[in-house]
Protein backbone atom coordinates (compact mmCIF):
# COMPACT_ATOMS: atom_id res chain seq x y z
CA UNK A 1 0.00 0.00 0.00
CA UNK A 2 0.82 3.33 -0.93
CA UNK A 3 1.83 6.24 1.33
CA UNK A 4 -0.34 8.41 -0.21
CA UNK A 5 -2.99 7.59 -3.38
CA UNK A 6 -5.08 9.80 -5.68
CA UNK A 7 -7.28 7.90 -7.52
CA UNK A 8 -9.72 9.00 -10.51
CA UNK A 9 -9.88 12.72 -9.56
CA UNK A 10 -11.68 15.35 -11.63
CA UNK A 11 -12.44 19.14 -10.75
CA UNK A 12 -13.42 22.20 -12.16
CA UNK A 13 -15.19 25.71 -11.85
CA UNK A 14 -18.87 25.99 -12.38
CA UNK A 15 -19.12 23.12 -14.11
CA UNK A 16 -16.51 23.61 -16.64
CA UNK A 17 -14.14 20.37 -15.77
CA UNK A 18 -10.14 21.84 -15.64
CA UNK A 19 -9.33 17.95 -14.33
CA UNK A 20 -10.18 15.17 -15.54
CA UNK A 21 -9.12 11.42 -14.22
CA UNK A 22 -6.32 12.14 -12.19
CA UNK A 23 -4.51 9.07 -10.28
CA UNK A 24 -0.99 8.64 -8.89
CA UNK A 25 0.32 7.89 -6.03
CA UNK A 26 3.55 8.17 -3.91
CA UNK A 27 5.49 6.21 -1.13
CA UNK A 28 7.10 7.93 1.58
CA UNK A 29 10.11 9.78 1.78
CA UNK A 30 8.80 10.68 -1.96
CA UNK A 31 9.08 15.10 -3.84
CA UNK A 32 6.42 14.30 -6.14
CA UNK A 33 7.25 17.71 -8.68
CA UNK A 34 3.73 18.59 -10.71
CA UNK A 35 5.13 20.27 -14.29
CA UNK A 36 2.60 21.72 -16.65
CA UNK A 37 2.41 25.17 -18.62
CA UNK A 38 0.22 28.28 -17.47
CA UNK A 39 -2.99 26.90 -17.08
CA UNK A 40 -2.52 23.12 -17.42
CA UNK A 41 -4.02 22.68 -13.96
CA UNK A 42 -1.31 22.61 -11.48
CA UNK A 43 -3.03 24.70 -8.60
CA UNK A 44 -6.51 23.60 -9.43
CA UNK A 45 -5.23 19.77 -8.66
CA UNK A 46 -3.34 20.75 -5.37
CA UNK A 47 -6.48 22.71 -4.20
CA UNK A 48 -7.98 19.73 -4.77
CA UNK A 49 -6.08 17.43 -3.04
CA UNK A 50 -6.02 19.78 -0.54
CA UNK A 51 -9.78 19.40 -0.21
CA UNK A 52 -10.37 23.07 -0.88
CA UNK A 53 -12.26 22.84 -4.35
CA UNK A 54 -15.36 20.38 -4.80
CA UNK A 55 -13.93 17.29 -6.61
CA UNK A 56 -14.78 13.69 -7.72
CA UNK A 57 -12.56 10.53 -7.03
CA UNK A 58 -10.48 9.88 -3.81
CA UNK A 59 -7.42 11.23 -1.54
CA UNK A 60 -6.47 8.29 0.58
CA UNK A 61 -3.34 9.22 2.91
CA UNK A 62 -2.44 6.64 4.99
CA UNK A 63 -5.88 5.19 5.92
CA UNK A 64 -7.24 8.55 6.39
CA UNK A 65 -9.31 9.73 3.25
CA UNK A 66 -9.04 13.09 3.19
CA UNK A 67 -11.90 14.31 1.42
CA UNK A 68 -13.78 13.08 5.04
CA UNK A 69 -11.72 14.86 7.47
CA UNK A 70 -12.63 17.76 9.06
CA UNK A 71 -10.36 21.03 8.91
CA UNK A 72 -8.69 20.78 11.90
CA UNK A 73 -7.73 16.68 11.36
CA UNK A 74 -6.76 17.60 7.75
CA UNK A 75 -4.55 20.46 8.95
CA UNK A 76 -2.89 18.12 11.36
CA UNK A 77 -1.92 15.73 8.68
CA UNK A 78 -1.64 17.93 5.81
CA UNK A 79 0.38 21.25 5.08
CA UNK A 80 -0.88 23.94 2.29
CA UNK A 81 1.59 26.78 0.91
CA UNK A 82 -0.41 28.49 -1.44
CA UNK A 83 0.99 30.71 -4.93
CA UNK A 84 0.36 33.75 -2.93
CA UNK A 85 -0.39 33.60 1.43
CA UNK A 86 -3.54 36.28 1.78
CA UNK A 87 -2.10 37.77 5.02
CA UNK A 88 -3.13 41.39 4.79
CA UNK A 89 -2.84 42.48 8.12
CA UNK A 90 0.07 43.87 9.90
CA UNK A 91 1.38 40.89 11.89
CA UNK A 92 4.94 40.33 13.31
CA UNK A 93 6.72 37.22 11.19
CA UNK A 94 6.58 35.05 14.42
CA UNK A 95 2.81 35.43 14.60
CA UNK A 96 2.60 34.69 11.26
CA UNK A 97 4.55 31.19 12.08
CA UNK A 98 2.55 30.82 15.62
CA UNK A 99 -0.55 30.32 13.14
CA UNK A 100 0.72 27.18 11.93
CA UNK A 101 0.23 25.31 15.77
CA UNK A 102 -3.34 26.64 15.54
CA UNK A 103 -4.49 22.64 14.57
CA UNK A 104 -2.71 21.71 18.16
CA UNK A 105 -4.77 24.52 19.74
CA UNK A 106 -8.08 24.90 21.35
CA UNK A 107 -10.00 27.27 19.93
CA UNK A 108 -9.55 29.92 22.84
CA UNK A 109 -6.22 28.24 23.96
CA UNK A 110 -3.08 30.62 23.21
CA UNK A 111 0.37 29.39 21.82
CA UNK A 112 2.77 28.50 24.35
CA UNK A 113 6.15 29.48 24.88
CA UNK A 114 7.50 25.93 23.68
CA UNK A 115 5.75 27.07 19.98
CA UNK A 116 6.86 30.59 20.38
CA UNK A 117 10.56 28.86 20.65
CA UNK A 118 9.91 26.62 17.77
CA UNK A 119 8.74 29.29 15.87
CA UNK A 120 11.38 31.58 16.07
CA UNK A 121 13.51 28.29 15.71
CA UNK A 122 11.39 27.54 11.94
CA UNK A 123 12.15 31.14 11.31
CA UNK A 124 16.11 30.90 12.14
CA UNK A 125 15.82 27.61 9.61
CA UNK A 126 14.81 29.37 6.72
CA UNK A 127 17.04 32.32 6.70
CA UNK A 128 14.95 34.64 8.43
CA UNK A 129 16.73 34.39 11.98
CA UNK A 130 16.51 37.77 13.93
CA UNK A 131 13.57 38.95 12.10
CA UNK A 132 10.44 37.73 14.37
CA UNK A 133 9.73 40.69 15.13
CA UNK A 134 9.20 42.35 11.42
CA UNK A 135 5.78 43.31 10.42
CA UNK A 136 5.54 40.56 7.96
CA UNK A 137 3.86 42.98 5.49
CA UNK A 138 7.38 45.07 4.98
CA UNK A 139 9.03 41.59 4.13
CA UNK A 140 9.90 41.25 0.36
CA UNK A 141 8.01 38.55 -1.34
CA UNK A 142 10.25 36.33 -1.50
CA UNK A 143 10.94 36.67 2.81
CA UNK A 144 7.32 36.40 3.22
CA UNK A 145 7.37 32.90 1.29
CA UNK A 146 9.98 31.31 3.62
CA UNK A 147 7.82 32.60 6.43
CA UNK A 148 4.55 30.68 4.81
CA UNK A 149 7.34 27.85 4.58
CA UNK A 150 8.74 27.97 8.51
CA UNK A 151 5.24 28.12 9.69
CA UNK A 152 4.05 24.65 7.46
CA UNK A 153 7.86 22.62 8.49
CA UNK A 154 7.04 23.45 12.36
CA UNK A 155 3.64 21.91 12.46
CA UNK A 156 4.68 18.44 12.43
CA UNK A 157 2.31 17.48 9.53
CA UNK A 158 3.16 14.36 7.02
CA UNK A 159 1.97 15.58 3.60
CA UNK A 160 2.66 19.00 2.04
CA UNK A 161 1.54 20.75 -0.81
CA UNK A 162 3.36 23.58 -2.38
CA UNK A 163 1.77 25.76 -5.14
CA UNK A 164 4.91 27.09 -6.58
CA UNK A 165 7.16 28.24 -3.49
CA UNK A 166 9.85 29.11 -5.65
CA UNK A 167 8.29 31.87 -7.18
CA UNK A 168 9.19 34.73 -5.57
CA UNK A 169 12.64 33.31 -4.47
CA UNK A 170 15.99 34.52 -5.65
CA UNK A 171 18.74 31.89 -7.28
CA UNK A 172 20.31 31.41 -3.63
CA UNK A 173 16.65 30.64 -1.44
CA UNK A 174 15.34 28.70 -4.34
CA UNK A 175 17.73 25.81 -3.85
CA UNK A 176 17.39 26.66 -0.14
CA UNK A 177 13.71 26.27 0.07
CA UNK A 178 13.95 22.80 -1.80
CA UNK A 179 17.16 21.43 0.08
CA UNK A 180 14.91 22.40 3.47
CA UNK A 181 12.16 20.47 1.79
CA UNK A 182 14.57 16.87 1.04
CA UNK A 183 15.51 17.44 4.86
CA UNK A 184 12.45 17.80 5.82
CA UNK A 185 11.63 14.52 4.36
CA UNK A 186 14.43 12.09 5.83
CA UNK A 187 11.82 12.28 9.05
CA UNK A 188 9.80 9.32 7.58
CA UNK A 189 6.72 9.26 7.29
CA UNK A 190 6.87 11.99 5.39
CA UNK A 191 5.96 13.24 1.24
CA UNK A 192 5.57 16.18 -0.66
CA UNK A 193 3.56 17.60 -3.57
CA UNK A 194 4.97 20.46 -5.04
CA UNK A 195 4.19 22.57 -8.75
CA UNK A 196 7.23 24.20 -10.04
CA UNK A 197 7.65 26.63 -12.95
CA UNK A 198 11.48 25.89 -12.69
CA UNK A 199 12.48 22.87 -14.57
CA UNK A 200 16.10 22.33 -13.80
CA UNK A 201 14.67 22.30 -10.10
CA UNK A 202 12.43 19.75 -10.94
CA UNK A 203 14.85 17.48 -12.68
CA UNK A 204 17.66 17.85 -9.81
CA UNK A 205 15.62 18.14 -7.01
CA UNK A 206 12.24 15.59 -7.34
CA UNK A 207 12.36 12.40 -6.88
CA UNK A 208 9.21 11.41 -9.42
CA UNK A 209 7.65 14.33 -11.91
CA UNK A 210 4.32 14.28 -13.25
CA UNK A 211 3.39 16.15 -16.38
CA UNK A 212 0.04 17.83 -16.42
CA UNK A 213 -1.23 18.94 -19.46
CA UNK A 214 -4.95 20.36 -20.24
CA UNK A 215 -5.95 18.64 -17.03
CA UNK A 216 -4.94 15.01 -17.72
CA UNK A 217 -1.62 13.26 -16.83
CA UNK A 218 0.81 12.93 -19.59
CA UNK A 219 3.23 11.30 -17.85
CA UNK A 220 5.54 10.47 -15.10
CA UNK A 221 9.31 10.77 -14.70
CA UNK A 222 12.09 9.76 -12.42
CA UNK A 223 14.98 12.02 -13.53
CA UNK A 224 16.96 10.04 -11.79
CA UNK A 225 16.71 6.42 -13.63
CA UNK A 226 14.98 7.58 -16.78
CA UNK A 227 16.81 7.19 -19.78
CA UNK A 228 17.32 11.27 -20.99
CA UNK A 229 15.63 10.38 -24.95
CA UNK A 230 12.41 9.59 -22.84
CA UNK A 231 12.16 12.54 -21.20
CA UNK A 232 13.34 14.71 -23.53
CA UNK A 233 10.33 13.57 -25.46
CA UNK A 234 7.94 13.66 -22.65
CA UNK A 235 9.36 17.12 -21.19
CA UNK A 236 9.38 18.77 -25.26
CA UNK A 237 4.96 18.04 -25.25
CA UNK A 238 4.85 21.02 -22.33
CA UNK A 239 7.96 22.86 -23.38
CA UNK A 240 8.31 22.48 -26.85
CA UNK A 241 11.74 21.62 -28.52
CA UNK A 242 14.06 21.15 -25.91
CA UNK A 243 17.21 18.57 -25.73
CA UNK A 244 18.63 17.62 -21.90
CA UNK A 245 21.94 17.86 -20.56
CA UNK A 246 24.30 16.94 -18.10
CA UNK A 247 26.57 18.48 -16.00
CA UNK A 248 29.28 18.28 -13.45
CA UNK A 249 29.92 20.59 -10.55
CA UNK A 250 33.10 20.92 -8.95
CA UNK A 251 32.25 18.99 -6.42
CA UNK A 252 31.68 15.98 -8.48
CA UNK A 253 28.03 16.34 -8.22
CA UNK A 254 25.62 16.00 -11.65
CA UNK A 255 23.05 18.12 -12.57
CA UNK A 256 20.61 17.58 -15.61
CA UNK A 257 19.85 20.96 -17.36
CA UNK A 258 17.30 21.16 -20.13
CA UNK A 259 18.23 23.37 -23.40
CA UNK A 260 15.42 25.29 -25.33
CA UNK A 261 16.41 24.51 -29.31
CA UNK A 262 15.69 27.27 -31.91
CA UNK A 263 12.29 26.99 -33.07
CA UNK A 264 10.61 28.77 -36.01
CA UNK A 265 10.66 32.69 -35.67
CA UNK A 266 7.78 34.18 -34.19
CA UNK A 267 6.39 36.69 -36.52
CA UNK A 268 4.96 39.03 -34.39
CA UNK A 269 2.49 40.15 -37.30
CA UNK A 270 -0.53 42.01 -34.73
CA UNK A 271 1.13 45.57 -36.25
CA UNK A 272 -0.21 46.60 -39.35
CA UNK B 1 6.16 48.38 25.75
CA UNK B 2 4.20 50.98 23.49
CA UNK B 3 1.20 48.94 24.16
CA UNK B 4 1.55 49.54 27.82
CA UNK B 5 2.04 53.25 27.15
CA UNK B 6 -0.54 53.87 24.89
CA UNK B 7 -3.10 52.15 26.69
CA UNK B 8 -1.66 53.91 30.30
CA UNK B 9 -2.28 57.48 27.93
CA UNK B 10 -5.62 56.31 26.80
CA UNK B 11 -6.63 54.83 30.24
CA UNK B 12 -6.11 57.68 31.92
CA UNK B 13 -7.79 60.00 29.19
CA UNK B 14 -10.49 57.90 29.68
CA UNK B 15 -10.39 57.84 33.38
CA UNK B 16 -10.54 61.88 33.14
CA UNK B 17 -13.18 61.94 30.93
CA UNK B 18 -15.68 59.84 33.25
CA UNK B 19 -15.07 62.13 35.80
CA UNK B 20 -15.45 65.35 33.85
CA UNK B 21 -18.37 63.20 32.57
CA UNK B 22 -19.63 62.87 36.18
CA UNK B 23 -20.22 66.32 37.10
CA UNK B 24 -21.02 67.94 33.62
CA UNK B 25 -24.69 68.44 33.19
CA UNK B 26 -27.93 71.14 33.18
CA UNK B 27 -27.94 70.32 37.13
CA UNK B 28 -24.70 71.39 38.62
CA UNK B 29 -23.27 68.60 40.75
CA UNK B 30 -21.10 69.15 43.89
CA UNK B 31 -18.77 66.80 45.61
CA UNK B 32 -19.43 68.08 49.02
CA UNK B 33 -23.04 67.73 48.65
CA UNK B 34 -22.98 64.37 47.38
CA UNK B 35 -20.69 63.01 50.00
CA UNK B 36 -22.90 64.73 52.45
CA UNK B 37 -25.54 62.46 52.08
CA UNK B 38 -28.25 64.97 49.98
CA UNK B 39 -30.89 62.84 48.58
CA UNK B 40 -31.86 65.10 45.12
CA UNK B 41 -28.21 64.98 44.52
CA UNK B 42 -27.80 61.52 45.05
CA UNK B 43 -30.67 60.47 42.74
CA UNK B 44 -29.33 62.79 39.32
CA UNK B 45 -25.90 61.32 40.24
CA UNK B 46 -26.83 57.64 40.45
CA UNK B 47 -29.98 57.67 37.65
CA UNK B 48 -28.75 60.32 35.41
CA UNK B 49 -24.94 60.77 35.09
CA UNK B 50 -23.85 57.57 36.26
CA UNK B 51 -25.59 55.38 34.02
CA UNK B 52 -25.00 58.07 31.14
CA UNK B 53 -21.04 58.11 32.12
CA UNK B 54 -20.93 54.15 32.23
CA UNK B 55 -23.15 53.30 28.47
CA UNK B 56 -20.06 55.93 27.26
CA UNK B 57 -17.58 54.93 27.95
CA UNK B 58 -18.35 50.83 27.88
CA UNK B 59 -20.48 51.69 24.71
CA UNK B 60 -17.42 53.54 22.82
CA UNK B 61 -15.15 50.33 24.17
CA UNK B 62 -17.72 48.06 22.47
CA UNK B 63 -18.06 49.94 19.44
CA UNK B 64 -14.52 50.36 18.80
CA UNK B 65 -13.96 46.39 19.70
CA UNK B 66 -16.47 45.50 17.46
CA UNK B 67 -15.46 48.06 14.86
CA UNK B 68 -11.87 46.50 14.89
CA UNK B 69 -13.27 42.90 14.26
CA UNK B 70 -15.70 43.55 11.08
CA UNK B 71 -13.10 45.08 9.62
CA UNK B 72 -10.85 42.02 10.23
CA UNK B 73 -12.76 39.58 9.07
CA UNK B 74 -14.56 41.62 6.35
CA UNK B 75 -10.56 42.33 5.31
CA UNK B 76 -12.17 45.41 4.50
CA UNK B 77 -11.08 48.92 5.78
CA UNK B 78 -14.45 50.65 5.76
CA UNK B 79 -16.49 47.58 7.31
CA UNK B 80 -18.65 48.66 10.40
CA UNK B 81 -21.72 47.22 11.48
CA UNK B 82 -23.29 48.69 9.16
CA UNK B 83 -21.96 45.99 6.24
CA UNK B 84 -24.01 43.07 7.86
CA UNK B 85 -27.10 45.51 8.53
CA UNK B 86 -26.76 45.82 12.37
CA UNK B 87 -27.58 49.47 12.18
CA UNK B 88 -30.27 49.13 9.96
CA UNK B 89 -32.02 46.58 11.58
CA UNK B 90 -32.11 48.02 15.03
CA UNK B 91 -33.42 51.58 13.02
CA UNK B 92 -36.33 49.56 11.60
CA UNK B 93 -36.59 48.37 14.96
CA UNK B 94 -36.54 50.70 17.03
CA UNK B 95 -38.94 53.06 14.94
CA UNK B 96 -41.43 49.47 14.68
CA UNK B 97 -41.14 49.99 19.01
CA UNK B 98 -42.09 53.78 19.28
CA UNK B 99 -45.10 52.89 16.79
CA UNK B 100 -46.72 49.96 18.33
CA UNK B 101 -45.05 50.13 21.98
CA UNK B 102 -44.28 51.97 24.31
CA UNK B 103 -41.72 53.00 27.08
CA UNK B 104 -37.83 53.32 26.68
CA UNK B 105 -37.62 49.84 27.85
CA UNK B 106 -40.12 48.51 24.90
CA UNK B 107 -37.82 50.40 22.08
CA UNK B 108 -35.04 49.19 23.58
CA UNK B 109 -35.55 45.52 23.47
CA UNK B 110 -37.58 46.24 19.59
CA UNK B 111 -34.74 47.94 18.36
CA UNK B 112 -32.01 45.12 19.60
CA UNK B 113 -34.35 42.09 18.23
CA UNK B 114 -34.01 44.78 14.91
CA UNK B 115 -30.77 44.56 14.87
CA UNK B 116 -30.33 40.62 15.59
CA UNK B 117 -33.31 39.73 13.06
CA UNK B 118 -31.03 41.80 10.26
CA UNK B 119 -28.15 39.36 10.79
CA UNK B 120 -30.08 36.50 10.87
CA UNK B 121 -31.24 37.02 7.73
CA UNK B 122 -28.46 37.54 5.97
CA UNK B 123 -26.30 35.32 7.49
CA UNK B 124 -29.03 32.64 6.40
CA UNK B 125 -28.69 34.23 2.55
CA UNK B 126 -25.08 33.99 2.96
CA UNK B 127 -25.18 30.50 3.62
CA UNK B 128 -27.12 29.72 0.02
CA UNK B 129 -24.10 30.41 -1.43
CA UNK B 130 -22.53 26.98 -0.70
CA UNK B 131 -18.62 28.51 -1.58
CA UNK B 132 -18.96 30.22 1.68
CA UNK B 133 -17.22 33.25 0.27
CA UNK B 134 -17.11 36.55 2.51
CA UNK B 135 -18.33 38.61 -0.34
CA UNK B 136 -21.57 36.70 -0.20
CA UNK B 137 -22.18 37.80 3.46
CA UNK B 138 -21.11 41.40 2.16
CA UNK B 139 -23.81 41.42 -0.55
CA UNK B 140 -26.91 39.86 1.55
CA UNK B 141 -25.81 42.84 3.74
CA UNK B 142 -26.37 45.26 1.31
CA UNK B 143 -29.51 43.82 0.13
CA UNK B 144 -30.73 43.20 4.26
CA UNK B 145 -29.66 46.88 4.63
CA UNK B 146 -31.91 48.01 1.76
CA UNK B 147 -34.47 46.02 2.61
CA UNK B 148 -34.61 47.49 6.11
CA UNK B 149 -34.03 51.07 5.14
CA UNK B 150 -37.73 50.42 3.08
CA UNK B 151 -39.64 48.97 5.75
CA UNK B 152 -38.09 52.04 8.00
CA UNK B 153 -39.42 53.98 5.61
CA UNK B 154 -42.80 52.55 5.88
CA UNK B 155 -42.89 52.90 9.19
CA UNK B 156 -42.26 56.21 8.99
CA UNK B 157 -44.90 57.59 6.74
CA UNK B 158 -47.07 56.07 9.02
CA UNK B 159 -45.71 57.42 12.07
CA UNK B 160 -47.41 60.09 13.56
CA UNK B 161 -45.60 63.81 12.16
CA UNK B 162 -45.51 65.44 15.49
CA UNK B 163 -44.75 62.64 18.36
CA UNK B 164 -43.92 59.50 17.17
CA UNK B 165 -41.87 60.66 14.00
CA UNK B 166 -39.86 63.14 15.65
CA UNK B 167 -38.86 60.38 18.51
CA UNK B 168 -37.56 58.14 15.64
CA UNK B 169 -35.53 60.45 13.74
CA UNK B 170 -34.32 61.51 17.33
CA UNK B 171 -33.12 57.55 17.52
CA UNK B 172 -31.32 57.55 15.02
CA UNK B 173 -29.70 60.28 15.38
CA UNK B 174 -28.42 58.54 18.74
CA UNK B 175 -28.10 59.77 22.10
CA UNK B 176 -26.97 58.74 25.86
CA UNK B 177 -29.70 60.91 26.93
CA UNK B 178 -32.29 59.46 28.79
CA UNK B 179 -30.70 55.35 29.49
CA UNK B 180 -31.74 55.24 33.04
CA UNK B 181 -29.76 53.22 35.65
CA UNK B 182 -32.59 50.65 35.82
CA UNK B 183 -32.91 49.37 32.08
CA UNK B 184 -29.56 48.89 31.32
CA UNK B 185 -28.14 46.43 33.45
CA UNK B 186 -28.82 43.15 31.25
CA UNK B 187 -27.66 45.38 28.19
CA UNK B 188 -24.09 46.05 29.86
CA UNK B 189 -24.24 42.48 31.01
CA UNK B 190 -24.85 41.05 27.53
CA UNK B 191 -21.92 43.43 26.06
CA UNK B 192 -19.48 42.49 29.15
CA UNK B 193 -19.56 39.00 28.33
CA UNK B 194 -19.45 39.50 24.71
CA UNK B 195 -16.20 42.24 24.54
CA UNK B 196 -14.90 38.48 27.07
CA UNK B 197 -15.30 36.34 24.17
CA UNK B 198 -14.36 38.52 21.64
CA UNK B 199 -10.70 39.06 23.64
CA UNK B 200 -10.72 35.59 23.68
CA UNK B 201 -11.43 34.93 20.11
CA UNK B 202 -8.74 37.17 19.35
CA UNK B 203 -6.46 34.16 18.00
CA UNK B 204 -9.61 32.78 15.51
CA UNK B 205 -10.15 36.41 14.37
CA UNK B 206 -6.78 36.76 13.32
CA UNK B 207 -7.05 33.73 11.37
CA UNK B 208 -10.38 34.53 9.67
CA UNK B 209 -8.47 37.83 8.32
CA UNK B 210 -6.34 35.44 5.89
CA UNK B 211 -7.18 34.16 2.49
CA UNK B 212 -10.14 31.76 3.08
CA UNK B 213 -8.76 28.26 1.77
CA UNK B 214 -5.21 29.24 3.80
CA UNK B 215 -7.58 29.49 7.20
CA UNK B 216 -8.89 25.90 5.96
CA UNK B 217 -5.68 24.66 5.57
CA UNK B 218 -4.77 25.84 9.67
CA UNK B 219 -7.26 24.34 10.79
CA UNK B 220 -9.99 26.81 10.76
CA UNK B 221 -13.81 25.88 10.25
CA UNK B 222 -14.38 28.65 8.29
CA UNK B 223 -17.98 29.23 8.71
CA UNK B 224 -18.44 28.01 11.67
CA UNK B 225 -15.60 30.31 13.54
CA UNK B 226 -16.66 33.40 11.24
CA UNK B 227 -20.16 32.46 12.58
CA UNK B 228 -19.03 32.98 16.02
CA UNK B 229 -17.27 35.93 15.67
CA UNK B 230 -19.64 37.51 13.67
CA UNK B 231 -22.79 36.93 16.62
CA UNK B 232 -20.70 37.57 19.36
CA UNK B 233 -19.73 40.98 17.22
CA UNK B 234 -22.87 41.56 16.66
CA UNK B 235 -24.61 41.01 19.82
CA UNK B 236 -21.70 43.62 21.49
CA UNK B 237 -22.84 46.39 19.00
CA UNK B 238 -26.60 45.59 19.40
CA UNK B 239 -26.40 45.29 23.42
CA UNK B 240 -25.27 49.03 22.94
CA UNK B 241 -27.18 50.87 19.68
CA UNK B 242 -30.27 49.58 21.07
CA UNK B 243 -29.64 51.42 24.16
CA UNK B 244 -28.31 54.56 22.30
CA UNK B 245 -29.65 54.83 18.60
CA UNK B 246 -27.08 55.20 16.33
CA UNK B 247 -23.85 56.49 16.77
CA UNK B 248 -21.60 57.13 13.66
CA UNK B 249 -17.93 56.98 13.23
CA UNK B 250 -16.78 55.40 16.56
CA UNK B 251 -16.97 51.76 14.86
CA UNK B 252 -15.04 53.29 12.20
CA UNK B 253 -12.56 54.95 13.68
CA UNK B 254 -11.34 54.11 17.10
CA UNK B 255 -9.57 50.46 15.37
CA UNK B 256 -7.79 52.68 12.64
CA UNK B 257 -6.67 55.16 15.53
CA UNK B 258 -5.58 51.97 17.24
CA UNK B 259 -3.59 50.29 14.40
CA UNK B 260 -2.02 53.78 13.40
CA UNK B 261 -0.55 54.43 16.93
CA UNK B 262 0.55 50.36 17.23
CA UNK B 263 0.80 49.65 13.43
CA UNK B 264 -0.09 45.78 14.48
CA UNK B 265 -2.91 43.91 14.97
CA UNK B 266 -2.03 41.64 18.40
CA UNK B 267 -5.15 42.11 21.58
CA UNK B 268 -2.97 45.36 22.82
CA UNK B 269 -4.13 46.40 19.65
CA UNK B 270 -7.74 46.02 20.19
CA UNK B 271 -7.86 47.02 23.43
CA UNK B 272 -6.76 50.21 22.60
CA UNK B 273 -9.49 50.45 19.77
CA UNK B 274 -11.75 50.15 22.64
CA UNK B 275 -10.34 52.81 24.70
CA UNK B 276 -10.23 55.15 21.95
CA UNK B 277 -13.61 54.18 21.58
CA UNK B 278 -14.36 54.78 25.02
CA UNK B 279 -12.25 58.28 25.02
CA UNK B 280 -14.49 59.57 21.41
CA UNK B 281 -18.10 58.65 22.68
CA UNK B 282 -17.98 60.08 26.20
CA UNK B 283 -16.07 63.22 25.07
CA UNK B 284 -18.76 63.38 22.23
CA UNK B 285 -21.38 63.19 25.07
CA UNK B 286 -20.00 65.79 27.21
CA UNK B 287 -19.68 68.48 24.85
CA UNK B 288 -23.05 67.13 23.27
CA UNK B 289 -24.65 67.92 26.42
CA UNK B 290 -22.91 71.28 27.55
CA UNK B 291 -22.69 72.88 24.13
CA UNK B 292 -25.76 74.47 23.56
CA UNK B 293 -28.89 74.72 25.58
CA UNK B 294 -31.09 71.90 24.19
CA UNK B 295 -28.95 68.70 24.06
CA UNK B 296 -27.11 67.58 21.10
CA UNK B 297 -27.29 64.45 18.92
CA UNK B 298 -23.86 62.56 19.97
CA UNK B 299 -23.03 61.85 16.59
CA UNK B 300 -22.35 65.05 15.44
CA UNK B 301 -20.10 64.85 17.80
CA UNK B 302 -17.65 61.68 17.07
CA UNK B 303 -17.79 62.66 13.79
CA UNK B 304 -16.22 66.38 14.53
CA UNK B 305 -14.08 65.13 17.00
CA UNK B 306 -13.01 61.89 15.19
CA UNK B 307 -12.40 62.99 11.64
CA UNK B 308 -9.41 65.82 12.30
CA UNK B 309 -8.23 62.94 14.71
CA UNK B 310 -7.65 60.35 11.90
CA UNK B 311 -6.62 63.19 9.35
CA UNK B 312 -3.93 63.88 11.60
CA UNK B 313 -2.63 60.52 12.06
CA UNK B 314 -2.77 60.09 8.48
CA UNK B 315 -0.45 62.93 7.79
CA UNK B 316 1.72 61.71 10.92
CA UNK B 317 2.15 57.93 9.53
CA UNK B 318 3.37 60.04 5.99
CA UNK B 319 5.54 62.26 7.31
Amino acid sequence: MHFFTVSNLSAGYGGKPVLEDISFSLDSGCLLGILGANGSGKTTLLKALCNLLPHKGSCILEENVLEKLKPGQMAKLCGYIPQRSGISLDISALDVVLMGFNPHLKLLERPTQAMKTQAARALGLVGLAGKEALNYQTLSEGQKQLCILARTLCTGSRLLFLDEPESALDFRFRYRMLELLQDWLTQAPRAAVVSLHDPFLALNYCHRLLLLSEGRILGSLCPKTDPPHRMEELLSHIYGEISLASCTDRSGRKHLVMLKEASAPIRANILP
Amino acid sequence: MRYKLLCALCSGLLAALILLSLFTGKYPLRLEELLGGNELHRRVFLNLRASRTLVGAMGGFALGVSGFVYQTVFRNPLASPDIIGVSSGASAGAAAGILFFSGAAAVTVSAFLGALGAVAVVLTLSALDKTGRNSSIVLAGIAVHALAQTVLMCLKLTADPERELASIEYWIMGSLNGVSIHSLGGNLLLCLLCLIGLFLLHRQIILLSGEEGEARMLGVSVGKIRLLVLLTATLTVSSVVSLTGLISFVGLLAPHGARLLTKDNRPGTMALAGLLGGVLLLGADILARSVSAVELPVSIFTSLLGAPFLISLIGRRSS
